[in-house]
This record gives C-alpha cells, structure tokens and sequence, in this order.
C-alpha cells in the first residue's frame, strides 16, 4: 500500500474510531428508558427531520438506539483491550526476561491458554453460565493475554543484544526501568495499539454476535446493535433502516478500528526504524 | 603505591565453538590503580572488549568458561566478582561458565553485578549512535543516570545538572541537545552525549572500548582531547581500549599491549613515548608503524 493510501485510510479509520469513542462516552450519560420509547403512532418511520434514521417496529427513535447500543460494547471493549494489553505486556516483559520456575509456570500457563479456540470458549462459557457482556468481555482480555506476550516477550529478547540495552545494564540502570520503560512503552506501544484495537474490535464483534442470536448477550428491550440488526428477522422487508444502520456500524467499526489498530502500529513501527 | 582499584588476574575466557573450545582470553594480568588511566593496546581480534567487558560480566555469546580473579576495592572492601558467582562448571573451582544466552546465568551475573554496574564501572563502547536510547532524548537519558548517582535531586535539578553534563563534555547549545534524539546528531556529538551518561553515572572507573572506531578523524582526534580533558582531574580510573598507539600514548599513564589473548608486555606510556627501555618486537612494530620512536626492540 503507498504512503498516500494508508495515509488515507489512517484519517478515515481514525475519524470512526474518535466518532465511536465520542459516542460511547455521550451515551454513557444520555437518559434512556426503552419502554418509555416506544411509540404506536409512527411505526417503521423513514428518516425524517425526528428521527434522522427513522423509527424501529415498536416507534422507537433509531439513532438514539444506535447511539445507546454503543453502551454494551463502548467500556467492555476498552476493557478488554487494556486487560489483554496490560497482563500481556507485563508477562510478556517477564518471560523475556526471567528465568527460573515461576517463569516456566507462566510460560505454560500462557502457552495453555493460547490454545484455547477463543469463540467456542466464550460460547461454551455462555451456555454454562450466561455471563454478563462486561465478563465477557474480561474472559475475552485474558484470552489474548498470551497473543499480546508473545509479541513482546520476542521484542525485549531481541532487543537483549542491542548496544544500548547493554550500555544501561552497565550504567546500572534498573532491570524493571529498561523493561518497562525502555522497552515495553518506547518500543512496543505500536503492536499494543494494534493489539488493543484488535481487541476491542473482537469484544464489539463478540457482542454484537451473541445479542443478534438472542438467547445471549443484551435482551430487547434493553438496545444493542445486535439485537437491532436482529429485528431483519420480523420486518420481513417492511424497513431497511432499523436493522440496516446498526449493521453498517457494526461492519463499519469493526474495520476501523483493525485498520486503525494496524495503520497506527506501522506508522509507529516505521518511526522507530 | 595504594592497592589498585581493579585488579585482573590470570583472566581466561574460553568459547564452544562448532572447532571446539577455543580460549580467546588466555592467562590475562593487569591492574588499574584510583586515578590511573591505564591504555589497552591491541590489533582486533586480541581479546580486549572481552577481557575488560568481563568486568561488568557483560561477556557476550555462547556459553563458556572464564576462570580467574577480577578483584575490585569498592567502599565495601576488597570483592573478586569471579569468586562471588556460583561455580557452574562442574568440577572446577575458579571455573565460571558465562552463559550469555542461559537465562538463569544472567540472573545470577544480575544479581551479583547489581551494586557495581555503574557505581563502580561503566562502559562507553564503539557506535555512539547504538549506544544511545533511539527512542529517548538525550536529556531524559542523562536525566536516569543523573538521577541514579544522586537521587536526592528532584526534577529541575537532575535536569540543570544533565544539561551541565552536556556542557561539560563541550557540546555547544546543551539545552537543544538534551532535547534531540540521537538519531539527529552526529556520531561524534552522540559519542559526547555517551560520555556524559557513562560519567554522569559517577563511576570510578570508566571502561572506554575503542570508542572513537567509526568516527572522522578529525572527531577523533577531538573525543580523544576531551577524553584527557575530563580525566585530568584525576578523579576515576579509566580503561583506554584502542588499536590506535597514537591514541593510546596520548591519554595513557600505563600501557599494555595485547595480542592472540595474552598480554605482551607492559609498560609506562612515558617509556613508550620515548623509547625507552627494551621492547617487545609487536610492540616494537606498531611504534615502527605509526613512525613513532622504538628505542630498543628486545
Ligand atoms: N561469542 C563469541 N564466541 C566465539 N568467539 C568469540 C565470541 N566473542 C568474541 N570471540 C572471539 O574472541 C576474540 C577476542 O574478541 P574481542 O575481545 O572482541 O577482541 P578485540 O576487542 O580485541 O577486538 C576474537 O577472536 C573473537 O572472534
Ligand atoms: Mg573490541
């Protein structure tokens, strides 16, 4: 891809990404009662001057759906992203690191759980305890720990040799300094921003798919772009918007924020070189 | 005399290599003295980076086995790091495997090396522009060190003293300096900026290993100048690695000369200077070579 294209995609993805985030933090404190919604007197409304997406099968305001829907995924995505960027950091600067048992241990432990097939584990999780989207999106953080160390536990082994890591061991500057600090943050941050965003993009598509099947996720009334694409199931053509607008996002957010995740990544990456 | 500040003895660095064990450091004696600027002199390939790196057990590559002392007087007393590293060889007793890629090997070098790495020592090595964080200025780096040597400074003052470390090591505009990448000066610049670090660090003893390889020889000539400039006052010992003789006599109090992983010959670098006194016929070549005085060739 040239310069010019990625440079492109970059403002493209990142204005998606910063339009999600400003969403996902207005609808966290927008006022929202779904029963309160609903509306008999304009059902599957087109878009109009009201309703700038129009109405759903019940009479309710689309967009403030769509608006609200961010809420099952807007904080359990970043915290996922975090969880898995964070501990995978952290192990993977301690397995790069370390020697002795209690590496071998996590190093097992990380190896355990990367075999895991992540989707059949969060569904088999779901049929056996139905947990909350917020767990989820926990078990879906820890599930990418391994991802996340792996990279990094190869950085900080391949920056080992390197003059100046040598020089500041000399310098007697402290191991917890030059790992944290000179490696984890300095020279990592591009793949922990891919990885994050990767992340989120998971626990985004994760909860949408489980709230489009219904038996999980969010439960109607209560909105999530899911269940809203869901309602393609009863309008039977009556209306496009209700359930083609959270589809859109969905497919929409889940590209940019992996495009941005990347573009960010590589910029970064070629910056370091 | 006052006892040494560092002494090495009988220093013997082996390698596996696919030929088998090969001993690259054989039989290593030399000693550096509080203040003293001892000159290590040797074609490439002689086993000087490793005889000096041993010193902060930084020897790089494959397992090995070094054996001898490397004694150090610190504020604590007389300690031989050789001795206070657990034996891995088996059978052995001065026998110490430097196993650079065994994890566990590093952890123990770590953890016994810890109080000395830059207290004691540090290095400057060849490649300034490697030597230096790319992704940090070189303020901020200068900053650590500082701030390690004296961590009751708080921020403004680690900083005015970093940007005085700048100074010292004659970079013009230190505050624009401190707040460049190192991929933004030059080599020689970067090489200042090394040297601040290493020294700002406080170390009494500076390991210099051939550090002004790779550079201009005009930037040489100045590193090689600020180098005598920063140790007149006689405050650190300093190792001054070269395969420059030229180099070597002008900074040197002591010479050694080293060649195949042994030590050749040792000498006062006024001798040298002069030609006096019997040379060995290596030592005796290089003087030859750099149409410098040989005096008398042994
Ligand atoms: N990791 C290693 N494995 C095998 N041989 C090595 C290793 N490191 C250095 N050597 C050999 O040891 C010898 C001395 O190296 P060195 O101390 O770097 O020499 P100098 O600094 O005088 O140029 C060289 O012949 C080099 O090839
Ligand atoms: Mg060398």
């Amino acid at each position: 891809m040239t310069a010019k294209w990625s440079d492109l995609g970059l403002r493209l993805s990142g204005a998606v990404v910063v339009a999600v985030m400003v969403v996902g933090l207005v609808a966290l404190v927008i006022p929202y009662d779904p029963a309160d919604a609903v509306s008999y007197d304009s059902l599957l409304n087109p878009p109009s001057a009201a309703h700038w997406l129009g109405t759903d099968g019940q009479g309710r305001d689309v967009l403030m759906r769509l608006v609200k829907g961010t809420e099952a995924f807007f904080l359990p995505g970043l915290m996922g992203g975090l969880i898995a960027v964070v501990l995978g950091g952290l192990a993977g600067a301690y397995t790069g690191y370390a020697s002795g048992p209690l590496r071998s241990a996590l190093v097992g432990l990380l190896q355990l759980v990367d075999t895991l097939p992540r989707l059949v584990f969060i569904i088999l999780l779901c049929t056996i305890r139905n947990p909350s989207i917020p767990l989820i999106a926990v078990v879906a953080g820890l599930l990418f720990v391994p991802t996340v160390a792996t990279v990094v536990r190869r950085k900080v082994e391949a920056l080992a040799s390197e003059d100046y890591i040598l020089a500041h061991i000399a310098h007697g500057f402290t191991p917890a300094r030059i790992l944290l600090h000179h490696i984890l943050w300095l020279q990592c941050w591009p793949l922990l921003v891919r990885q994050a965003a990767f992340v989120f993009g998971y626990v985004l598509f994760v909860e949408t798919g489980l709230s489009y099947l219904g038996d999980y996720g969010v439960q109607e009334p209560d909105p999530s772009w899911g269940n809203m694409v869901a309602q393609v199931k009863d309008l039977a053509g009556a209306g496009a918007w209700p359930w083609l607008a959270p589809a859109v996002a969905i497919v929409v957010t889940i590209a940019s924020f992996l495009a941005f995740g990347n573009l960010v990544a590589r910029k970064g990456e070629e910056a370091l070189r | 005399m006052t006892a040494p500040l560092l002494s090495i003895e009988d220093l013997i660095i082996e390698f596996d290599t696919q030929q088998g064990r090969r001993r690259v450091v054989d039989g290593v004696s030399f000693s550096v003295a509080q203040g003293e600027v001892l000159g290590i002199l040797g074609e490439s390939g002689s086993g000087k980076t490793l005889s000096t790196l041993s010193i902060l057990g930084l020897v790089p590559g494959r397992p090995g086995v070094v054996s001898g002392h490397i004694r150090a007087h610190t504020d604590g007393g007389e300690v031989d790091f050789l001795a206070e590293l657990p034996s891995v060889v088996s059978g052995g007793t001065a026998e110490r495997a430097y196993q650079k890629d065994d994890r566990r090997w590093q952890r123990i070098v770590q953890r016994t090396m810890k109080p000395y790495w830059g207290q004691f020592a540090t290095a400057v090595f060849q490649n300034p522009k490697q030597s230096l964080d790319p992704l940090m200025t070189i303020g901020r780096q200068l900053d650590e060190s500082v701030s390690l040597a004296d961590p009751s400074l708080d921020r403004a003052a680690v900083r005015a003293r970093s940007v005085d470390w700048l100074r010292r090591v004659q970079l013009h505009d230190p505050v624009r300096v401190a707040a460049s990448y190192a991929h933004e000066l030059s080599g020689g610049m970067c090489q200042r900026a090394m040297i601040a670090v290493a020294l700002a660090r406080e170390p009494r003893l500076l390991i210099a290993d051939e550090p002004t390889t790779g550079l201009d020889t005009t930037v040489r000539a100045e590193i090689v100048g600020l180098f005598k400039a920063l140790l007149r006052d006689r405050r650190r010992a300093m190792l001054y690695i070269s395969h420059d003789i030229r180099e070597v006599l002008f900074l040197a109090d002591r010479v050694i000369v080293m060649r195949h992983g042994k030590v050749l010959e040792e000498t006062s670098a006024d001798d040298l200077r002069h030609g006096r006194g019997r040379r060995h016929p290596y030592t005796a070549s290089l003087l030859e070579a750099a149409d410098l005085p040989v005096g008398e060739a042994a």
